[in-house]
């Protein structure tokens, strides 16, 4: 009778236990993008997250999880301040493990906050060099502003330019590009005569051409990550007789870029992507991009891709090790795989949490970008 | 002392631009005392009306009257539908100020839904600048600037001063109930003044669009530029304004031979924080009694 009695009770509690714990099991993984998705970034913002949806479908598809994956996607206007206030609600409100984020400053702005609440922290567009050892929870999974330009070294010794001119946009990014330029061109032979720092917000080039024009340059590198900017120096560089050479690093790689007339013969920095690759996930992830979007991928698509893949590899690892799926998790499970097989092959993380990739140098060339080094 | 020169040409060409479009604000407010905000969503809607039509093949006439259409009618619907509803409940200045900075955000989402989110340029050959003498680069777009800048403000300045119409205009922010007094309808010259207003707008964009780019956001930086014209030349002061933003493209592009570029965009803005300071009333506006 007792023993019945017990079973009952157990029976009861287990019957009221049910729901909640099925509900617990149930509740999706949650994974936030704090992106720029107005103002003049915006297009930055839309790349990046057309990249974390294809993965997305790609997971659920495959059915990698157990549980469903919820998307948070929260406007940081692509300014600190947008990072500061994106990354509490992301953290705090809608409890997401695993942010995917973009630009140095929102980056900077936004790690303490992550790091605090143990978010696992994914860049793919920001190219500080100091993004590096934010956080341990601050990973990065594009080739900071040191290895880009660095790459970007060896072609421009090979062109025998000796007079570089430098425009930059006065935010962390732009700052470190110049800095990084700085210092590696006198290793090759080159120097920068000039470099005209300008507000991320500027629009009217035609004086800043002027100057650069005056001090006739081999050729000129310039920095921006606000996506409407990249265009409007390219072109009003071009239309105020600027006919030298123009580089950049990899936020040269926009549609709005490539299309852009102005831009033929543009050289530009970006991590190594072949998208005509045989090897079946990079194909599956360059014939979806096309599939879904009617446009050829891009190399933030391609990071934004690979990591939110990232996610569903290290979750699955913890499903099966019967772990909870939390930012500590992820980072030790991380920390314990090591390498991960991602869109463009094997992705091995450093313990600053920086991914190894390599850098190409690629051309603007009959509005197709093409690799040429 | 070419670089000089060739600054100073920029400014011409950028600050004819700002001219007109200040103009078009200052027209707006000086007779309806409404503060248009909204006055850069139409630049922008005039922009991607050219661009979509040139896109679709049309010749660049049939583009440039569907932009003037395009900002005419929007900176009339806007007055329809937006102003005169609140003004009628009598709502504050400040109402009528955050209904048109809504109307801004609006449309800046729906060209970021049928247009996208990145800026679009219009190439022309018009904007390629050849060396017409040693270190001075000058586009053909310079000579369009300043003669379309030229012809159309003489063309307002007639219409203001020798139209019953224009003078109507002028009478509306004095004593709008003295109108009625001649048949005059104080809200059909409403409308005229947002029509006129909004269509001096459509330069600026069109040439902007081929020379800078346009992109969804920028209603918020011609917004900017219109409000500092429309203060430093003396708000409601058609005059002033045209004046005020050439002056406001000049300063923009020639202050960088005194300070670093990032503060190119600054300089005209610590122009207009000056003119506040020691000329409230700005270049052409009339002091008012306390």
């Amino acid at each position: 009778m007792s023993i019945q009695r017990r079973t009952f009770l157990i029976s009861a509690a287990a019957t009221l236990a049910a729901p909640a714990l099925l509900r617990a099991q149930a509740s999706p993984y949650v994974m936030g993008t704090l992106f720029p998705m107005s103002g003049s970034n915006a297009e930055f913002g839309a790349v990046y997250l057309n990249g974390v949806q294809l993965a997305l479908e790609h997971i659920a598809a495959d059915k990698i999880l157990k549980r469903e994956i919820t998307l948070k996607a929260v406007d940081s206007q692509g300014s600190a301040q947008g990072g500061a206030v994106g990354m509490t609600r992301l953290a705090n409100v809608d409890q997401a493990s695993y942010v995917m984020i973009g630009f140095t400053g929102v980056s900077k702005a936004a790690a303490p906050i992550g790091d605090r609440a143990k978010v696992v922290m994914v860049n793919g567009g920001g190219v500080g060099p100091d993004l590096a050892t934010l956080s341990p929870y601050f990973w990065n999974v594009i080739p900071l502003a040191n290895q880009e330009v660095r790459a970007i070294l060896p072609f421009i010794q090979s062109q025998k330019f000796k007079r570089v001119a430098m425009i930059f946009t006065e935010d962390p990014s732009g700052i470190a590009v110049h800095q990084e330029l700085d210092k590696g061109l006198p290793g090759v032979g080159a120097q920068l005569v000039g470099a005209f720092g300008v507000a991320p917000t500027l629009t009217q080039f035609a004086s800043v051409a002027a100057q650069v024009r005056d001090l006739k340059p081999d050729a000129v590198f310039f920095a921006s990550v606000n996506g409407s900017q990249v265009v409007q120096i390219i072109k009003q560089l071009r239309d105020n007789g600027i006919s030298q050479q123009i580089m950049t690093y990899s936020s040269g790689n926009l549609p709005s870029v490539s299309v852009l007339p102005e831009a033929e013969g543009l050289v530009f920095t970006g991590q190594e992507a072949d998208w005509s690759a045989q090897d079946p996930i990079m194909k599956r992830f360059a014939d979806g991009w096309r599939n879904k979007y009617k446009a050829e991928p891009t190399t933030y698509g391609l990071n934004y891709y690979n990591g939110a893949m990232l996610f569903a590899a290290l979750a699955k690892g913890l499903e099966a090790a019967g772990k909870d799926v939390t930012g500590e998790t992820l980072l030790e499970e991380r920390r314990r795989v090591k390498a991960f097989p991602l869109a463009g092959g094997q992705v091995s993380f450093a313990e600053d949490g920086t991914a190894s990739t390599g850098v190409q140098l690629n051309q603007v060339r009959s509005g197709k970008i093409q690799k040429i080094a | 002392m070419m670089l000089t020169i060739q600054l100073l040409a920029s400014g011409v060409q950028t600050g004819v631009l700002y001219a007109l479009t200040a103009a078009g604000f200052a027209l707006i407010f000086g007779a309806t005392r409404i503060f248009h905000v909204a006055h850069g969503a139409s630049f922008v809607l005039a922009g991607y009306a050219f661009i979509a039509v040139t896109n679709a093949g049309l010749a660049w006439p049939v583009a440039t009257l569907t932009a003037v259409v395009v900002a005419m009618a929007f900176g009339a619907l806007v007055n329809i539908c937006v102003y005169r509803p609140i003004q009628r409940h009598e709502a504050s200045f400040f109402t009528v100020f955050v209904a048109s900075f809504g109307v801004v955000i609006c449309v800046q989402a729906l060209i970021q839904f049928f247009f996208g989110l990145g800026s679009v340029v219009l190439s022309s050959p018009l904007t390629r600048s050849s060396e017409v003498m040693p270190g001075l680069y000058l586009a053909p777009v310079f000579w369009v600037a300043i003669g379309v800048s030229i012809v159309l403000f003489t063309l307002v300045t007639l219409f203001l001063e020798r139209t019953n119409a224009g003078l109507g205009l002028r009478a509306l922010s004095e004593n709008p109930g003295l109108l009625l007094a001649f048949g005059l309808s104080a809200p059909r010259l409403s409308a005229l003044a947002f029509c006129l207003g909004s269509a001096l707008v459509v330069p600026g964009a069109i040439l902007s669009a081929a020379t800078t780019g346009i992109e969804p956001s920028a209603s918020h930086r011609i917004m900017l530029i219109s409000i500092a014209a429309s203060v430093v030349g003396g708000i409601g002061s058609v005059r002033g304004a045209a004046l005020a933003g050439l002056m406001i493209g000049i300063i923009e592009n020639v202050v960088v031979l005194f300070l670093d570029t990032q503060w190119s965009e600054a300089a005209s803005f610590v122009v207009l924080f000056f003119f506040i300071l020691f000329r409230p009333s700005g270049l052409f506006g009339r002091a008012v009694a306390p």
